[in-house]
């Protein structure tokens, strides 16, 4: 039977093992493949065949302390065009020519975007941010020709416009190093984000998911059908302690004021809350979001980056004066008696030190020498007080440190006494003394630590570290974040020293150089201050805080007006309108304004309207 | 003898229903997976047409075969082999090529592709020719002499040029040597040249990939500047060769003891080897360059090479257990996969009816092949017994090389799965020579 030799027939069933291995081994890879590790492909198909034509989430708006939004969202509409199967280019046509019409576009130039839409069958973005009106006109397209849909985005909207633009921001796209460090956050190339301020600080918080159309493209990218819709999710909400009304009154005083450059804060001296922070020039954060890119480039461009609020240091001049007095007086260096004589200048060696205007003052008392500002007084105060001392409490009072408010590019300012010298390797001598009296010299500081020394001289040495977060109140459920007031520091003093100098800072506003921010019903106190400023005219500095007769102080203000001269004339009604404005009471100079902008109106239409062919008006009246 | 005790059934009792049922099952299973993966396709009625008349032909050639004795074909052995030259030789004149390979013969009404045809017939006649040589099978003359047989025919393949198709005649005869009983040094030499042949280019693509760079000196570098090899060096190296050769059948030819010049042979073979690796890298056409790049380093280019095996490991891993579900393979009928209705059914397979289709193909695949393993063992006559085993070698190789490939196991080679891709003439062909199995299996008691 068997003719072939019994070997060969080994032979067959060791082929047969060789087979029989070759198929297990791919029935162990089929196992790895669809078993093991099929969650892992299945991600890779899925990642292949779909695509999603995005739609920006709604940013976290930014509200003030009562609720007023200062940061929102508006729908905005972007018209999208997804072709169907076999439309050809005269079928596009009507369409084109239509968009063209209501878009105020070339419609040949729409028609060649919709051809090319339809021969790779992808989708195209035709307009995006229409307004509302157009928006209505376009959807009845959307029922003539298949294939063109509106949807909704989220767009960044900034209801007051030029408002407190400086610690808002703004929102931008990313540069292309931006967008490399954000990709794996889920950020697109499209993508804006918080450029300054608050929207950059908290862009994590504010940001949104992005929702978007799902759909099932194949390997050439053409689109298959609506796989589903992913809803967005909006991002967290943030409050401030900014009142909206002072803040609106401080930028508008400011840009009103003399130069229009400078800042203003004004903080809660009974919690360090900051009620307004304005640095002029500022910006319109909606301009910067315009679809015109070439318009984005031009505002960027002239873009003022820098908060003068934080991110200025100027020599604080005779605002410094109420922390020299409170240091002399509660060192006992010198009594509310003690008088020194003002002939208009303080003779040092053979250095004259000059009062303001060379004018004397003639027999000088505590509270004429701060009312009016008499630098020859405070000369002799310095030397009987010491640089030491003046350091230690300017030192209390904050200045020189930062607030750590979280705000990119907030400076220290500059300490300017004996320690700080001694740190250096250098001396101190008299002249420097002099110099730090009448906070000139080296010292600088910022309008937000100005605000601080106001605050706490307003709340008897509570120095406050100043915040402008009241929560945040998350999407996520996560338990909202509340801001706790912290104090940086406590300055103890007398009672009869604080007494005193606040006596006095009122009488500068009722009586003294501070009179431009006098209100009556209220009691304002303050401290004018006329800054040299080694780069051209002097700066005008004002620091007030004010009270209902009766109640403890709820505001105090710092505000700076570059090279506008002296700060009672530029400074202080700032701070006037603001605390007008924090206590709810109508401006006369608004309601001035406002009468003779009627006025104006009314005489610039008479004439214009005489200079028309009148009709001969019926009933022949007039 | 326990044969003859047997009572003699009828023919439906002999023939081997569990290889037949196999064999519907897979090409049952490949006609479904065929009509999801060419509905995407532009000539799905065409293709569907083309498949149905070969399933029709090649089931009553599959028929056909059985009803007659196998050992026809033995006896027309030299017909057959004519024939194999003549359609091979045929093809490149009167062929129609289609993306570069001559390997179509367009008739009215249909065409044909004659390359598995005549691999099939090498089979037959092969199997006759060891079968005649029988006594002296353990001679090197047998073993090139086989080689001989089969080369007119891989070279008219080669000349189509369809460099994986001829490739595929290599372990079937290498099987078929081995059932005979040929020695298995003669054959580690030959196919160890073989596979040292194919090792060169592969080291070479693996050394280009991984060190562009390599400084002068280096191993890589050494590797890399044999391809550029002169024609100085090329003629000495042909030259030891030749002399190689001609030593060695000198020695068997006195009959001197063969086994101590292996010694002298091994590195002979080697240096050849690597000559006619160097020679095949310099030939290579650059998409089989690139298919080697892409089995060496599959990550290098996702979008070039790669990209077949990475789609085809996808469409396969995320089918998962249970599949998609036909029709609804996002990498097949969303165009991911290439060649999704040919070369790569089984990963359309894989994606669309998951570890249970994929592994129902490959299960019946494996009892096909047992069958035939079987039929090899229960043949009557040596012929029949080398029959089975030469296709159940080719069977074997062919689908370990297209599963292999789909799973990222096998550089990528254009070969069909047998009975599974659409293609009538592999159809009709596969089918017939599996009717030459089931009737050597009919036959093993009595020619009838």
């Amino acid at each position: 039977m068997n003719r072939a030799a019994s070997g060969p027939r080994e032979r067959l069933e060791i082929l047969w093992l060789v087979i029989a291995a070759g198929g297990a081994a791919l029935g162990l890879r089929l196992a790895q493949l669809q078993i093991l590790d099929s969650a892992e492909y299945r991600l890779m198909a899925e990642r292949n065949a779909s695509q999603m034509i995005y739609q920006t989430a709604p940013r976290g708006r930014i509200y003030d302390r009562a609720g007023v939004p200062l940061a929102t969202n508006q729908p905005s509409f972007s018209l999208i065009f997804l072709p169907g199967k076999g439309q050809a280019r005269q079928d596009l046509e009507p369409l084109a020519r239509e968009l063209g019409r209501q878009l105020g576009r070339d419609p040949q130039d729409l028609l060649e975007t919709l051809d090319q839409a339809e021969r790779e069958q992808t989708s195209a973005r035709l307009a995006e941010n229409l307004p509302t009106p157009t928006m209505f006109q376009l959807s009845e397209l959307k029922t003539l020709y298949p294939g063109v849909d509106l949807i909704t985005e989220a767009r960044r909207y900034y209801p007051f416009g030029r408002f407190a633009s400086h610690l808002l921001g703004f929102m931008g796209k990313m540069s292309p190093r931006e967008w490399k460090m954000r990709k794996a956050q889920g950020y697109r190339a499209d993508s804006r984000i918080g450029k300054m301020g608050l929207e950059s600080a908290f862009e994590d918080e504010l940001r949104g998911r992005d929702g978007g159309i799902q759909m099932e493209v194949d390997a050439q990218g053409r689109l298959k059908r609506k796989l589903g819709e992913i809803a967005w999710q909006p991002g967290s909400n943030i409050h401030l302690t900014i009142a909206a009304a002072v803040q609106k009154a401080a930028d508008d005083g400011l840009r009103k004021s003399i130069t229009g450059r400078g800042a203003a804060v004004a903080i809660d001296p009974r919690n360090g809350d900051i009620l307004a922070m304005s640095s002029q020039p500022d910006f319109d954060p909606n301009a910067l979001l315009s679809t015109d890119p070439e318009e984005v480039k031009r505002i960027s461009r002239a873009l003022p980056e820098f908060n003068n609020a934080i991110a200025g240091a100027y020599p604080p001049g005779s605002t410094f004066k109420p922390i020299v007095s409170l240091a002399a007086l509660n060192e006992g260096r010198i009594t509310s008696r003690d008088t020194f004589f003002c002939p208009g200048y303080f003779k040092l060696g053979s250095r004259l030190f000059h009062c303001d205007k060379h004018e004397a003052h003639g027999t000088v008392s505590f509270l004429k020498g701060l009312a009016e500002s008499c630098n020859v007084y405070f000369y002799n105060v310095g030397l009987k007080t010491g640089g030491d001392r003046i350091e230690r409490y300017a030192r209390a009072f904050g200045i020189g440190q930062k607030t750590n408010i979280p705000l990119r590019g907030e400076k220290s300012g500059h300490l300017f006494g004996p320690e700080t010298r001694r740190k250096a390797g250098k001396g101190w001598y008299d002249g420097d003394t002099l110099n730090l009296s009448i906070g000139q010299g080296e010292l600088t500081v910022t309008p937000l630590q100005m605000a601080v020394v106001a605050a706490a001289l307003a709340n008897r040495g509570k120095v406050w570290r100043p915040h402008y977060m009241q929560k945040i109140v998350y999407v996520d459920g996560r338990p909202d974040f509340v801001q706790k007031p912290e104090l940086m520091s406590q300055i103890v003093a007398k009672d009869s020293a604080w007494d005193l100098v606040q006596n006095a800072m009122e009488v500068v506003v009722s009586s003294g150089t501070g009179y431009p921010a006098k209100i009556p019903g209220l009691i304002v106190a303050g401290k004018t201050g006329t800054a040299q400023n080694p780069h051209g005219k002097d700066d005008a500095w004002f620091i007030s805080y004010a009270a209902r007769p009766g109640e403890s102080p709820s505001i105090a203000i710092a505000v700076l007006v570059e090279n506008a001269g002296y700060g009672a004339a530029a400074a202080a009604p700032v701070a006037k309108k603001m605390i007008l404005a924090a206590f709810g009471l109508p401006d006369p100079d608004v309601a001035r304004e406002a009468r003779e902008a009627e006025r104006a109106a009314r005489r610039v239409l008479k004439p214009a309207g005489a200079a028309l062919p009148r009709p001969p008006l019926p009933g022949g009246a007039r | 003898m326990s044969a003859l005790k047997q009572p003699q059934p009828g023919m439906s009792g002999r023939v081997d229903w569990t290889f037949v049922f196999a064999v519907i099952g897979l090409v049952a299973t490949g006609t479904i997976a065929m009509l999801s993966a060419a509905s995407t396709t532009m000539f799905y009625q065409a293709i569907l047409q083309k498949h149905f008349i070969a399933l029709a032909l090649g089931a009553s050639l599959f028929s056909l075969t059985l009803a007659f004795n196998y050992q026809v074909f033995q006896d027309q052995s030299k017909a057959l082999y004519v024939i194999a030259l003549v359609i091979m030789a045929a093809v490149l004149v009167i062929g129609t090529s289609t993306r570069g390979h001559r390997a179509w013969i367009r008739l009215p009404g249909f065409s044909f592709q004659p390359a598995e045809l005549s691999r099939v017939l090498v089979v037959l006649v092969l199997a006759d020719f060891l079968d005649r040589r029988a006594l002296r099978v353990q001679d090197v003359s047998t073993v090139l002499m086989s080689l001989a047989i089969a080369a007119p025919i891989m070279l008219l393949i080669l000349k189509q040029p369809d460099f994986s198709t001829a490739l595929t005649f290599l372990p079937m005869i290498v099987g078929m040597l081995f059932c005979a009983g040929a020695d298995v040094l003669q054959l580690l030499f030959i196919f160890g040249f073989g596979a040292a042949t194919l090792t060169f280019p592969l080291v070479y693509t693996l050394c280009q990939v991984r060190f562009p760079n390599a400084a002068p000196g280096t191993l890589p570098a050494l590797v890399m500047s044999m391809s550029k090899m002169g024609w100085a060096t090329l003629a000495t190296m042909l030259a030891i060769a030749g002399l190689s050769a001609l030593v060695w059948r000198l020695l068997t030819w006195m009959r001197l003891q063969v086994r101590p010049f292996a010694f002298i042979a091994f590195p002979l073979i080697a240096a050849s080897a690597l000559l006619a690796g160097i020679v095949i890298n310099g030939h290579m056409k650059s998409y089989q360059r690139n298919r080697f790049v892409a089995f060496v380093a599959p990550s290098s280019d996702v979008q070039g090479a790669a990209y077949n095996v990475i789609q085809s490991k996808v469409a396969i891993g995320s089918g998962g257990v249970w599949g998609k579900g036909l029709f609804s393979g996002t990498q097949s009928q969303l165009g991911f996969l290439p060649e999704r209705h040919t070369d790569f059914i089984f990963a359309n397979v894989g994606e669309e009816m998951g570890f249970i289709g994929a592994g129902l193909i490959l299960g019946l695949y494996m009892i096909v092949l047992w069958r035939i393993v079987t039929a090899a063992r229960q043949a009557r006559d040596r012929y029949g017994y080398l029959v089975c085993a030469g296709l159940a070698s080719m069977f074997a190789f062919v689908m370990i090389l297209n599963i292999g490939m789909c799973v990222g196991l096998m550089p990528v080679a254009g070969i069909p799965l047998p009975l599974i891709s659409y293609g009538g003439s592999s159809l009709v062909i596969n089918l017939w020579s599996l009717g030459i199995v089931a009737n050597i299996y009919a036959r093993r008691y009595a020619l009838l």
